[in-house]
């Protein structure tokens, strides 16, 4: 049997300040072409966990593996062009607000071109074009030169997907993509996720805050209650019992459409 | 595992320290105020009662030996009570009111009690605070708590002019008018009986001489300076420029290095950081004019290099603080979007720091170009060169007229200036 996509084994988070324990022997493997959604109450680590994979987050201790190459072993300079191939979206867009869409777009080619032509923001044509046809993609070609902050928070998170994009990723990490959107706009941004997982292979790790989301858009569901897992299964496996278990007794299950 | 176990310990530890700190520096302020308070009042005795001659021609009165324990004791005991019978300063400065165990205000005895049990706590070398911060030994026994405001329901407060701290805040002002027109001397009167001095240097100055204003006055022939003041105003504004915009790009690559969150939290970040504050703040706590008289010294006096050099040191000491300030207080999200990106650290601060910072870095090194306009045109005094050094030398000379006219080129400069980098600001903010 092939080696799994992603691995990920006991992976342990201390942050030092307060001495806060993030995640405790946390382990689980991920297949290529997995849509596998992280679900958890706020503070349970998915943040955490989603950091220590492109190494964000410094782990205290385990091991992750991503393509048979131990990530929590590379050096800095290593770790900077693996992330090259890990795509990353946050809860609240992380956009340089006072700059153009078309330069946030092209931060996600940093990682591919030389400092002193990035520092300069020189950029090669190809990749203005690759930024053009990504920002076609998700719907904002006539915002390229707009500045970031002008756009509405649908948009700017369209923007994040289309510098992750850029990056031609493998994997995409999604930090609560949509739990600063509206329940529409959170749909539109979960299809353009979709359609990178299944259209250009894009494993995708997404933390999402709402079960149903969840349930629609995940191949495959972990759930994180105070930092351990207590959940690793298909959507249809969260029964009640299981749902309470996760965000505890007195939690509604609230419904998106 | 172990790190469950600090897991619960370390925080509580953590913020019981801080507690003990606050309280620990509220105590302070209201010792030290008692000892000023102490201080003043010797001082009045002295001004106004021991000036009696006595035999000794030397009458003023000084603390005996034994004086100064008494003072310190006598100061610490003022604060011990004033905090507990009442609302001091220290603790309004602090957020903190003594109250009642049971929720409501303490009575009396409770206060009177609170007082003398705090010699207990913290005769055997403050054991009463160690063994438990959040509530000491006086506290529990005198059955109150320290509560910090607002967490604690709010109580009739009354109003600032009523209440202890309002009191001494009036009376400490009060002294300190007091002391300082006795230890400055102040005497208006000293305006009238000169004002003939006065109103004739105004008046010379009102008709200004512009004899040479475009061309060199002969007596500093003798000087090896033939400047006219028109030279001298162009010598000023280029030390301005020059030192602004040195001092503004040597200070740019700095800051990061003095900004926390740039450094990142290893320990050799640490030590660039606070090398880096520490020279900033170093540099920055010695003037420029300090600076202009070492210069001139080292290079030569009054020459505008000497000027410049102390100029551009000490905006770069300036600029550097506040820019690295700017850059601690940056978003983050967008550093952890360009690193999860690939980003190398210079892309991270090329994309995602100076972004954000690059408008209050224009606006701090517009106020910077306003202060060096300004002191550019008077660091002459000590050596530093520039159109001051006709103002210093007219002065000298008692040529008020020629003094007025300098007088009118520095403030059309300093107007100038002030008009343009405004309108610059209005365009970048």
């Amino acid at each position: 049997m092939a080696e799994p996509y992603l691995v990920v084994e006991h992976l342990t988070k201390v942050y030092e300040r307060g001495q806060v324990l993030a995640l405790k022997d946390v382990s689980f493997t991920v297949e290529k072409g997995e849509f596998l959604v992280v679900i958890g109450l706020s503070g349970s680590g998915k943040s955490t966990l989603l950091r220590c994979i492109n190494r964000l987050v410094e782990p205290t201790s385990g091991r992750i593996f991503l393509g048979g190459v131990e990530i929590t072993r590379l050096s800095a300079r290593e770790m900077r062009k693996m992330r090259r191939k890990i795509g990353m979206i946050f809860q609240q867009f992380n956009l340089i607000k006072r700059a153009t869409v078309m330069t946030n777009v092209l931060t996600g080619r940093l990682g591919y071109n030389p400092t002193w032509r990035t520092l300069l923001g020189l950029f090669p044509k190809e990749d203005r074009e690759l930024a053009l046809k990504n920002l076609e993609r998700v719907g904002l070609s006539d915002k390229a030169y707009v500045r970031a902050d002008e756009l509405s928070g649908g948009q700017q998170q369209r923007v994040g997907i289309a510098r992750a994009l850029m990056q031609e990723p493998e994997l995409l990490l999604a930090d609560e993509p949509v739990s600063a959107l509206d329940p529409a706009t959170s749909h539109s941004v979960m299809q353009y996720l979709e359609q990178m997982n299944r259209e250009d292979g894009v494993t995708v790790l997404a933390s999402l805050h709402f079960l149903s989301l969840a349930r629609r858009y995940g191949t495959r569901i972990i759930a994180l209650k105070e930092g351990r897992l207590v959940f690793d299964g298909p959507p249809e496996a969260i029964d009640d019992a299981k749902f309470k278990e996760i965000y505890g007794e007195e939690a509604e299950q609230v419904e998106v459409r | 595992m172990t790190s469950e176990a600090a897991a619960g310990v370390r925080p509580k530890a953590r913020a019981e320290g801080s507690t003990l700190r606050r309280r620990f520096l509220s105590f302070l302020l209201d010792w030290m105020i008692w000892g000023y308070i102490a201080y003043g009042v010797m001082y009045l005795l002295n001004a106004y009662w021991w000036t009696v001659p006595l035999e000794r021609y030397y009458s003023t009165l000084t603390l005996p030996s034994w004086g100064w324990p008494l003072a310190v004791l006598g100061t610490l005991e003022m604060a011990v009570w004033s905090r507990n019978l009442g609302r001091s300063l220290g603790l309004k400065a602090f957020g903190y009111e003594v109250w009642g165990a049971d929720g409501k205000p303490p009575t009396v005895g409770q206060r009177v009690k609170r007082a003398l049990l705090w010699h207990l706590s913290v005769l055997p070398l403050g054991a009463g605070f160690w063994s438990s911060p959040e509530r000491p030994w006086h506290d529990r026994l005198a059955g109150t708590e320290l509560h910090v405001l607002p967490s604690s329901p709010a109580p009739k407060r009354r109003k600032a002019l009523f209440s202890q701290w309002g009191i001494m805040s009036l009376l400490l002002i009060a002294l300190t008018i007091w002391l300082g027109w006795l230890i400055i001397k102040i005497d208006p009167r000293v305006l009238i009986r000169r004002w003939d001095e006065g109103s004739r240097i105004w008046l010379e100055m009102l008709h200004p001489d512009f004899r040479y204003f475009a061309r060199p006055d002969p007596a500093f022939e003798l000087r090896n300076l033939s400047f006219s003041i028109l030279d001298m105003a162009v010598v000023t504004l280029f030390m301005a420029l020059l030192s602004t915009i040195l001092g503004a790009a040597l200070a740019f690559p700095l800051s990061f290095l003095g900004a926390r969150n740039v450094m990142g939290f290893n320990p050799a970040g640490w030590l660039v950081y606070f090398v880096m504050r520490g020279l900033f703040n170093i540099f920055r706590s010695i003037d420029t004019m300090l600076w202009a008289v070492i210069f001139a010294v080292w290079v030569l006096w009054g020459s505008p290099l000497a000027g410049v050099l102390a100029l551009t040191v000490h905006t770069i000491a300036a600029l550097g603080k506040l820019y690295s300030e700017q850059v601690e207080g940056i978003d983050p999200g967008p550093v952890e979007a360009v690193a999860a990106a690939g980003g190398s650290r210079i892309e991270v601060i090329r994309y995602a720091v100076i972004p954000q910072v690059a408008p209050s870095f224009w606006a701090f090194t517009l106020y910077r170009w306003d202060i060096n306009v300004r002191m550019s045109t008077v660091i002459a005094l000590v050596g530093g060169g520039g159109i001051g050094d006709l103002l210093f030398y007219y002065k000298n000379q008692g040529d008020w007229p020629k003094v007025g006219a300098v007088v009118i080129v520095i403030v059309a400069i300093v107007w100038a200036m002030d008009y343009i980098s405004g309108r610059l600001r209005e365009r970048i903010v």
